[in-house]
């Protein structure tokens, strides 16, 4: 291997994404495509009585207004579409910024501004917006994906009730929106012999694949496939397939042109998912020395009239530290708003309030928040009711040397820790920590490998490139297990042309493609090694195979004797080309996040100064990818702490700040630089080279070391986010 | 949007004849809060005159006053090297607006025009006072935490989101404008009005008005002045609340001291009781804690911004202490 994996190598494709070479889903030129514009609902609940087409089918440009009464009837396909129902299909209304209507014509402005003109009349019922409301209502949902929302091991009703320390509070997180930059956008272009192809914004090609395949099975295509080389961020926004995709579809099939469909930005918060609104209620019983006794966690999450999906699980709670009685409940609440869905690391929620409890436990117990952690650190998945298994090791977790790393580099020794006592001109200095940590997912993978007649090699495989660096580490690790230079490695993704691959949500992608690539790479090695021997024309002929070694593009043997891909493939005159495979198992990404805060206390204005993380995700494939997910996951954690907060309307149920310009997002100046060190070991279970899945455990930690840290500068504990201005006066 | 005309005029004159002779007609000149209002359908114009090329993008200083072109963009004040030094709240005021890149485009005389920031008012589905006079006011119990403790009633409640306008009006500026009936010049302190029970008109501009010029006297107060923007993000962030402030003491004692306030009005907010509460008294944080107390004392928050009413008098006491010298 020539150790390209692990370097901090530039993006591959990063030369095309700045330049604007890289086509995104939008970008498709579609020749005869028109241009479609969703007409919403101006209700929460209820029904449409009637919808007068007439000024919109008059204004210019305008090819056709389809609705419930013309849309053609599909299947409600499987999870991951991401509703219980499809939305004109019926009368029904079921919230507010549903599709009542889709207007087509020869351009967007026209579309749009017949969008407007569309009339419709609703028979209306009073919505529920609020969670606040209806929390008597609360009820323990249906399993969904075969977990159950109820979940947990020993007694901890019990344990609590013995404990000698306890801790009990409420913490809560608003609705949320994933905000990618890149609106959802699907191209449907219809062949002649009834194939369909999307273009689409989407985390998962495969997955939205067979969506839509589902959905169409009383008039299926003749095959469908779904395009996406690029995305412009997804956070879990376009992991799910969501109603728009299959509307576009059909709409394209009745019209008999391909179509084009951009959400708007305002439609993107009701059309693709959002994360709930959450409350946990969490009580920690524990020793005098610190170790925790009993963790019992029930939450309220909002779900909908028509479906209870809890989307956001409580993992940490169940798993992070070494506790024999933990009870978690999982209850929703309904309310008339779209349904919920992943959105960036989804367990942060959950691990929210149990990272600021253990704060507070800290403080009650006079333990370092440090110190606490490392007494409750455990080394074993842990057994829960659901889970079944017995307890085992893990393979690799090395928590405690993130702890280690990342205090030492924070100065953490020197923190004082008394609330309110650090002091810099007018400004509290406030030093925060918390765990992070987050699942990852894995789904079996599979890759093409080719090498061509001219000795270079092809990757494809149906994942995708989502911002996160997947063509980079893909030619990574394929140039190295070939031994070939990086730039004679070309990585194809995100077509269903491609071998099927894992979606790209759920920090599955390097768990479940990197062995794939690596075993293809393997192969293809060993197949063009054997024609090189194997060929009296080659200077290794009748050289043993297993005496050959790849390196830069050439292939060498002992006593001077050597080849290259090249020369041997221009010889063969024909491709090679492998699959690989390689099954693996999920698992859990670890770390540690040290926060300094400053706080003016007569305004209460905050600002986070200072973050250094530590984190295990096994072997780093590439450092410099693996710094951007952390950087990201900071930023988003910021986000998360001091201001991402979608507001509903509590009589109509319409979202009030459906735009980037109320709904706040962190900018470059409440994001300060980031120091992130990596252990940087290979797990011995993962299949992935050793590598882990990482996207969405930085961040998770975030929010509680803000507030851990608030607490420790002016002594006010928040249990609340956003933590905005006027909860620090 | 709805499809619309378009012209560029060539002089003042030009820009007032072509809106008095089409309907509905708008200025527009960076276009920053115009084009969004417009997609988002919270406004509809059958045609634009495009004032970017009147020659009204001067900024000059006479003897006694600076003298800023409606077409003056952002950046161009805020950068000036006299407006710093001369009217530093003014400076301060534009550059913790917006963003570099629409400080770039934006206008002195849209921005003073710039509509509110309310989400109910933005969203054409929604029902606004503002926008369609009579259909109600959903802030008032619905989310109003961006919303007006001062000048509101039970038909609007939407703060003025224009940072320099609240400097503009510690500074006493005027707005001079060019219509149909020839040119005027309107103190600031009487250009925005307060919503009552015609939210819908925001200013004293009468149909196919201009804002030409905006004129700032000249006072070595004005050169003892700062602008403190609070807001729920570093930047790229419209204010929660805002003060200007100008003071000029001797010894301990206020000679005089303009103060403006953002983030809290249904328009600009200034109070002159405020001013005059702190006019001749030491400075000290008592009578600015009176002073404070006299700026809200009518206030009328809601479940959102309650917060505010505490948050303002903070803000005052904080600017006027760094101003003062006080500790």
């Amino acid at each position: 291997m020539s150790g390209l994996v692990g370097q901090g190598v530039a993006r591959v494709d990063g030369r095309a994404k700045v330049t604007g070479a890289a086509r995104y889903a939008a970008d498709q030129e579609v020749p005869g495509a028109l241009h479609g514009f969703l007409v919403m609902s101006t209700i929460a609940r209820g029904e449409v009585v009637e919808i007068d087409t007439r000024a919109a089918l008059a204004h210019p440009g305008v090819v056709a207004v389809y609705t419930h009464a013309d849309m053609p009837r599909l299947r409600v396909p499987d999870f991951p579409y991401n509703r219980p129902y499809i939305p004109m299909q019926d009368a029904r209304v079921h919230h507010n910024g549903q599709p009542v209507a889709y207007v087509v014509a020869q351009t967007l402005e026209q579309a749009q501004e017949a969008a407007n003109l569309v009339k419709v009349r609703y028979r209306a019922q009073a919505p529920v917006a609020r969670m606040a409301d209806v929390l008597d209502q609360a009820f323990l949902p249906d399993r969904f994906r075969g977990r159950a929302n109820e979940d947990g091991r020993g007694d901890a009703a019990a344990a609590l009730a013995q404990a000698e320390v306890r801790v009990e509070a409420t913490y809560s997180s608003p609705m949320q929106h994933h905000n990618p930059i890149e609106p959802h956008t699907t191209t449907a272009v219809w062949a002649g012999d009834g194939t369909l192809t999307l273009y689409e914004s989407t985390q998962g090609v495969a997955f939205t694949r067979n969506m839509v395949t589902q959905a169409f099975a009383d008039d299926p295509p003749k095959d469908v496939r779904v395009i996406s080389p690029y995305l412009g961020g997804g956070f879990g926004a376009k992991g799910p397939t969501y109603p728009h995709t299959l509307l576009t579809a059909a709409v394209a099939r009745l019209a008999g042109r391909p179509v084009k469909l951009v959400l708007s930005r305002a439609q993107m918060f009701t059309s693709n998912g959002h994360r709930a609104e959450y409350r946990h209620h969490l009580r920690l019983g524990a020793t005098r020395e610190g170790r925790l006794t009993a963790i019992a966690d029930t939450s309220t999450a909002q779900v909908t009239r028509l479906d209870g999906r809890i989307y956001n699980s409580s993992d940490s709670t169940l798993q992070l530290y070494a506790c024999p009685n933990v009870h978690v409940r999982q209850l929703g609440v309904r309310l008339d708003l779209p349904t919920s869905s992943y959105m960036r690391s989804p367990e942060t929620t959950a691990h929210f309030g149990l990272e600021t409890a253990m704060d507070e436990l800290s403080h009650e117990l006079g333990i370092d928040p440090v110190e606490l952690r490392i007494r409750n650190h455990t080394d074993v998945v842990q057994q829960t009711w659901a889970g079944g298994e017995p307890e085992r090791p893990y393979g690799g977790k090395h928590l405690l040397e993130c702890y280690r790393a990342a205090a030492e580099e924070f100065g953490w020794a020197r923190r004082n820790p008394r609330p309110g006592t650090t002091r810099d001109g007018d400004e509290y200095v406030g030093w925060g920590m918390a765990t992070e940590t987050h699942t990852y997912g894995h789904i079996d993978s599979e890759v093409r490998l080719t090498i061509g007649p001219d000795g270079r090699a092809t990757v494809r495989t149906a994942s995708q490139e989502i911002g996160t660096g997947t063509y980079t580490v893909l030619s990574q690790v394929a140039a190295d297990e070939l031994g070939m230079p990086l730039g004679h490695v070309t990585t194809l993704l995100g077509d269903t042309t491609y071998p099927a691959a894992s979606i790209s949500a759920g920090s599955s992608t390097m768990p479940s493609v990197v062995g794939p690539v690596s075993e293809a790479a393997k192969s293809a090695r060993a197949a063009v090694i054997a024609l090189a021997v194997a060929d009296p024309r080659s200077p290794l002929h009748g050289v043993p195979a297993a005496e050959v070694v790849a390196e830069d593009g050439r292939l060498l043997a002992s006593g001077d004797r050597g080849d290259t891909y090249r020369d041997v493939m221009a010889r063969h005159g024909q491709e090679v080309t492998v699959t690989g495979r390689k099954p693996n198992t999920r698992g859990h990404s670890f770390g540690a996040v040290f926060v300094e805060v400053r706080i003016q206390p007569r305004l209460g204005r905050l600002r986070v100064t200072r973050v250094v993380t530590a984190h295990d995700l096994g072997r780093v494939l590439n450092r410099r990818t693996a710094r951007g997910q952390v950087i990201g996951g900071v930023t988003w954690g910021i986000g998360f702490a001091l201001m991402e907060h979608t507001m509903v309307d509590p009589v109509t149920a319409r979202v009030v700040n459906p735009n980037l310009s109320t709904y706040l997002v962190p900018v470059c100046a409440d994001t300060p630089s980031v120091t992130a060190l990596f252990v940087d070991e290979p797990d011995p279970d993962s299949q992935a080279l050793g590598a882990r899945g990482f996207g969405e455990t930085p961040g998770t930690g975030v929010p509680a070391a803000i507030g851990n840290a608030i607490h420790h500068a002016i002594g006010r504990r928040l249990r609340d986010v956003p933590f905005t201005q006027d909860k620090l006066l | 949007m709805r499809t619309f005309g378009y012209t560029v005029a060539r002089s003042p004159a030009e820009a007032v004849r072509i809106a008095a002779s089409t309907s509905a007609p708008a200025y527009v000149a960076g276009g920053t809060d115009l084009l969004n209002l417009m997609r988002d359908g919270a406004q509809a114009h059958d045609h634009l005159v495009d004032v970017n090329h009147l020659g009204l993008d001067e900024v000059a200083f006479d003897s006694r006053r600076l003298r800023v072109g409606a077409g003056a963009r952002m950046r161009q004040v805020a950068e000036h090297p006299r407006v710093r030094r001369e009217f530093p709240m003014l400076s301060e005021a534009l550059l913790a607006s917006a963003s570099p890149q629409v400080r770039n485009m934006a206008s002195i005389g849209g921005n003073l025009l710039q509509r509110t920031r309310c989400g109910y008012f933005r969203d054409a589905a929604a029902p606004c006072n503002k926008r369609t006079p009579g259909s109600g006011c959903p802030a008032i119990a619905g989310h109003n935490r961006g919303h007006a403790i001062l000048g509101g009633g039970d038909h609007c409640i939407a703060t003025h989101p224009s940072d320099l306008a609240v400097a503009l009006s510690a500074l006493d500026a005027t707005v001079h404008l060019l219509g149909p009936g020839g040119e005027r010049a309107v103190p600031i302190a009487g250009f925005y009005l307060l919503p009552g029970a015609t939210p819908d008109k925001e200013t004293v501009l009468r149909p196919g008005e201009l804002i030409t010029r905006v004129d700032v006297p000249r006072t070595a107060l004005a050169g003892r002045s700062r602008y403190l923007k609070l807001r729920d993000r570093a930047t790229f962030e419209f204010a929660v609340v805002s003060v200007a402030a100008a003071l000029r003491t001797s010894g301990r004692v206020v000679r005089d001291v303009r103060l403006a306030f953002g983030g809290v009005g249904t328009r600009p907010w200034r109070d002159l009781r405020v001013e005059d509460a702190l006019r001749g008294r030491p400075l000290t944080v008592q009578a600015i804690a009176e002073a404070g107390r006299l700026l809200v004392r009518d206030a009328e928050p809601r479940e959102g911004n309650t917060f505010k009413v505490e948050l303002v008098q903070r803000a005052l006491t904080s600017i006027l202490s760094e101003l003062g010298g006080l500790r």
